[in-house]
């Protein structure tokens, strides 16, 4: 069985103040580390234990800059065959129509079984690359599954819906399957594991590999446009209550008599 | 000194020479939390020597259990090294991937943020607002390092042992250093739990940024960092923790303890700090020197000090289920001494004892204290000012 | 120039954000509103009757391939409908059902699309959204390129009051749905139901990611226990396995109005707050001030849930004078 997964390098932003540049059109991440995006943990974790159970080879594929190959290197480090890096300098700026025509291009005509990404990154939240990627491959695909089966020239998913309930549809291979967390546990890749992934190759990709014209992608290939970031509206902005913890539990105490009829 | 384990080589019975084991269970009899777990370093040698592939040691979960406090280790009448198997088996299981969800939390944390808890770098030196504490980052060089640690620098009841060792240093005139923002974890957890990769990298870390800035003396706040560097790293140069830094001062009269601070105490000895690094006697001296301090001592001192369970990586791990943890015993033991606090000179003792003191229903009558805290107090200008730690 | 909303329902029923869209349909002032029924034979009657205030037009599409849900079926219907009746903007919900057939339309009709849309405008033929990113930390405005037809999804929640109901002609229309989808519905599934109804309690006490571990759970329970609450929590505590998925509060698990919401450690995303935004009184504790769901929390406190939990169980008991 022939898979391939598509990962993002993405900021783990839990602890770190975001900074909107002066122009308003980027944002710099400061202090805080990259990280493999949380959903594509779950959806590498699959693809393994897909390639674990079929017997098959598992390629990865990253759009991204060098300081994002980490992502592959934990690819390669968890059982991946192949990785492949593709970046131009053409690129930065980009939506997802243009990041899904960039990976079509870089998967070619290599015949691949299933297809597998996480349902969305954790910075931007598109959920878009994914499916829109099976539409320039031509083939189906589901997003948020939790649950995966592959049997005779199908997979039979379940997709995650709204209040514990679930959808299942069959896909006919080779099909796309975008994966929400908690599907499996994702195991732990160690520092050395990660090393010795160092040994093997990322194959690099620019647009002139992948025969793409530099009009389709980047900023110029795309239809959608960050104007501005900011800080999100104000909202209810909860009042703070201050003081050592047992000042603040009698404040809570004095609360939940009042709003909660309890106590 | 730290080896690295060759994962794909010999199996871990030649490499350890366990053939030599006599299966006389010295090992498990002194094991703190043998009577809780199916952790058996007796029956763990066996079978590393009986089967000679991984898979069956591997499949062993029992082996998080371990606290790495080395009395299995210590008590082998043949000089074998079961805390170093069980130690070996859990970097197979890394190697595997197959790790606690928590464990797997700290280590990716300490790789992204340079320490275990999930914060920032650039909150690490929070603790110290406020206080007099020198940094490099200020510019200000010595050749004595005071290498806080992520537990003092970060969790909110061990900031007041740093603080109070500041304000110590403060009062002695003690010329000392810190890393500020850039000091990273020593790793010792991180290697008892098996990950040596990582390991590895810190140990590079802190290696260049000791030689960079030419320290020649190393003084820690926490034992198991005293154990990294000194033990794990294998440096030259001197590695001392608190307790004896504090304890030098007070001999040469540079320290005043001048105020009250009457307590009845009982010591409760750390296992990296005691057994595994020799140390009984410095926080003893300190305990003497705090005025109205009057120490009366665990049966289970020194050598003998009960475990408490939070080392060889156990603070990010989950207990051992049903039963009577080891704190919960030594705070129940301390309130049968009929003292008023147990002190301590480890984050790992202090967090772990003051669990116990609040599950256990003894909050109101049993205070745990670092030493550093309670000598902190006989200073003449105890006030902390701002985020003076409330005793609950 | 019109706009369709792409009418959400699940085994017969309506889904509420429908009504948002309808909303948010006629607040673009892009034009008409159609709403849009893809139903299974038989189903679309119910689905009318109970459509929302705001539509002017109903646009009804039964077909065998559209019983149950095909994110794939959906999306060659709307694209062979759409291809005649060029509609300016092509509206759906963000939900799971949104999430699947969006980006597939869009791929068909190589239409700009956005998704998770908290907001959006029509100016110069143009559509722009303010999506919240990174967390919910902040906010971002994108615009999409001008084309005849734009495919958006939008965040449920938060759209204005619906325009007065009128009569909307309700139009049936024949579609084909393409053979070779390589897509096939084969039935919903529900999650059995647990032990424990977390919709049904008065107090919650809501643990996050922030708790650290299995172990530390029990913390929330004790409070839980001197409060008389039911413990409930955030989506991570159920995907790593600490509590069960019967307790999680969230778009993919259960929605609640609770009295109180205490909230242990959790950072306030999106999918779980829209879920408890509606509680009585939501009193938050997380070490984070920036936290997002201090913007929801009625009564937030920036400090560390194992200091202030402790120190509310004692006070909690002392109040019960069971201390």
């Amino acid at each position: 069985m022939n898979l391939a997964v598509f990962v993002k390098q993405v900021p783990d932003t839990a602890e770190a103040d975001l900074v909107v540049a002066a122009d308003g059109r980027s944002v710099r991440t400061g202090d805080a580390p990259l990280q493999l995006n949380e959903w594509d943990r779950f959806a590498l974790e699959e693809a393994v234990l897909w390639k674990e159970r079929t017997g098959g080879a598992l390629t990865a594929f990253l759009v991204g800059p060098e300081e994002h190959e980490d992502a592959l290197r934990r690819c390669l480090a968890v059982g991946a065959d192949r990785a492949v890096r593709v970046w131009d300098p053409a690129l930065p700026g980009q939506g997802p129509c243009a990041v899904a025509r960039v990976l079509r291009a870089a998967v070619g005509d290599e015949p691949y079984d299933l297809f597998l990404c996480g349902a969305q990154a954790a910075d931007d939240g598109f959920g878009l690359v994914g499916p829109l990627l099976a539409g320039e491959l031509g083939i189906p695909s589901a997003t948020l599954v939790n649950r995966l089966e592959l049997q005779d020239g199908r997979v039979r998913c379940t997709r995650e819906l709204e209040a514990g309930w679930g959808e299942v549809v069959d896909l006919d291979l080779p099909a796309l399957v975008t994966i929400q967390t908690g599907i499996n546990e994702p195991r732990y890749v160690s520092i050395l594991g990660i090393r010795k992934a160092r040994k093997k190759p990322i194959d690099l990709l620019g647009l002139g590999d992948v025969g793409l014209d530099d009009r389709r992608v980047g900023e110029a290939g795309s239809r959608l446009r960050v104007e501005a970031f900011a800080p999100p509206p104000a909202g209810r902005e909860a009042e703070f209550l201050e003081g050592p913890p047992d000042a603040v539990a009698r404040q809570v105490v004095d609360l939940l008599r009042e709003k909660g009829g309890v106590l | 000194m730290a080896r690295l384990a060759d994962i794909d080589g010999n199996p871990v019975a030649e490499r350890y020479e366990l053939t030599a084991c006599l299966q006389c269970g010295r090992c498990t009899g002194g094991c703190p939390v043998g009577l809780r777990s199916p952790l058996n370093s007796r029956r763990l040698l066996y079978e590393a020597v009986v089967r000679e592939d991984g898979d069956a040691l591997v499949a062993r979960d029992e082996v998080w259990d371990c606290t790495a406090c080395r009395t299995c280790s210590d008590r082998c009448p043949r000089e074998l090294d079961p805390a170093a198997v069980i130690r070996e088996i859990r970097t197979l299981k890394i190697e595997g991937g197959r790790i606690p969800t928590t464990a797997m939390d700290a280590l990716e944390s300490t790789l992204k943020h340079g320490n275990p808890w999930g914060r920032s770098r650039r909150r690490r030196t929070q603790w110290a607002e406020g206080l007099p504490v020198p940094s490099v980052e200020d510019g200000q060089e010595s050749d004595r390092l005071w290498f806080v640690g992520c537990t003092p620098a970060y969790d909110p009841r061990c900031q007041a042992m740093a603080r109070a060792l500041a304000r110590l240093f403060h009062a002695a005139g003690y010329a000392y250093t810190t890393l500020g923002t850039e000091e990273v974890c020593c790793g010792s957890e991180v290697l008892r739990l098996g990950e040596l990769g990582l390991f590895e990298e810190l140990l590079e870390t802190n290696r260049e940024a000791l030689q960079g800035l030419e320290i020649r003396e190393v003084v820690t706040t926490s034992p198991h960092c005293l154990t990294a560097f000194r033990t794990d790293y294998g440096l030259e140069i001197p590695v001392r923790h608190a307790s004896q830094a504090v304890a030098d001062l007070l001999d040469a009269g540079r320290l005043p303890l001048v105020r009250q601070a009457p307590l009845r105490v009982a010591f409760h000895d750390p296992c990296y700090l005691g057994r595994q690094s020799g140390v009984y006697d410095a926080p003893r001296r300190v305990l003497a020197a705090v005025p109205g301090v009057e120490l009366v001592e665990f049966d289970r001192c020194r050598e003998r000090s009960l475990c408490c369970e939070g080392g060889g990586g156990r603070m990010w791990l989950e207990g051992l289920g049903e039963g009577e943890r080891n704190a919960q015993r030594r705070v129940r033991d301390a309130a049968d001494l009929g003292v008023d606090a147990v002190v301590t000179a480890c984050p790992f003792c202090l967090l772990t004892l003051e669990d116990a003191r609040k599950t256990t229903g003894l909050e109101d009558t049993l205070e745990i204290v670092d030493l550093a805290e309670l000598a902190a107090r006989a200073l003449d200008d105890p006030a902390d000012g701002p985020g003076e730690e409330e005793r609950s | 120039m019109s706009v369709w909303t792409v009418v959400e329902h699940r085994a017969g029923a309506m889904r509420d954000v429908t009504a948002d869209l309808l909303a948010r349909a006629g607040g673009l002032d892009a034009g008409p509103v159609t709403a849009v029924v893809l139903a299974g034979p038989g189903e679309a009657d119910g689905l009318v009757s109970g459509l929302p205030p705001g539509a002017h037009r109903v646009a009804v599409a039964e077909h065998p391939d559209l019983a149950g849900f095909n994110g794939a079926a959906w999306a060659a219907v709307l694209a062979a409908l759409a291809r005649r009746e060029v509609p300016a903007v092509i509206l759906g919900a963000h939900s799971a059902a949104g999430a699947d057939w969006a980006p597939a339309l869009a791929a068909l009709l190589d239409a700009p699309v956005v998704t998770d849309a908290v907001d959006l405008a029509w100016e110069d033929g143009a559509l722009t959204a303010q999506r919240s990113v990174y967390g919910g930390k902040l906010h971002a405005r994108v615009r999409l390129a001008p084309a005849s037809t734009t495919v958006a999804t939008v965040r449920p929640g938060g759209a204005d009051a619906p325009l007065p109901a009128g009569t909307a002609a309700v139009d049936r229309v024949e579609v084909q749905v393409p053979s070779g989808l390589g897509k096939r519905f084969v039935e919903w599934v529900q999650e059995a139901a647990g032990s424990v109804d977390i919709a049904q309690a008065d107090v919650l006490v809501s643990v996050g990611r922030g708790i650290g571990d299995a172990e530390s759970v029990e913390v929330a329970e004790a409070l839980a226990e001197a409060l008389g609450a039911t413990v409930s929590c955030s989506r991570p505590v159920v995907d790593l396995g600490w509590l069960p998925k019967e307790r999680q509060v969230g778009v993919s698990g259960k929605t609640v109005k609770p009295k109180v919401y205490l909230a242990l450690g959790i950072s306030g995303a999106f999918q779980h707050v829209t879920a408890m935004k509606d509680a009585g009184c939501i009193i938050a504790v997380n070490k984070d001030p920036k936290a997002p769901i201090f913007r929801t929390a009625h009564y937030g406190i920036v400090g560390d849930l194992f200091k202030v939990v402790p120190a509310l169980i004692k006070a909690v008991r002392e109040a019960r004078g069971t201390a």
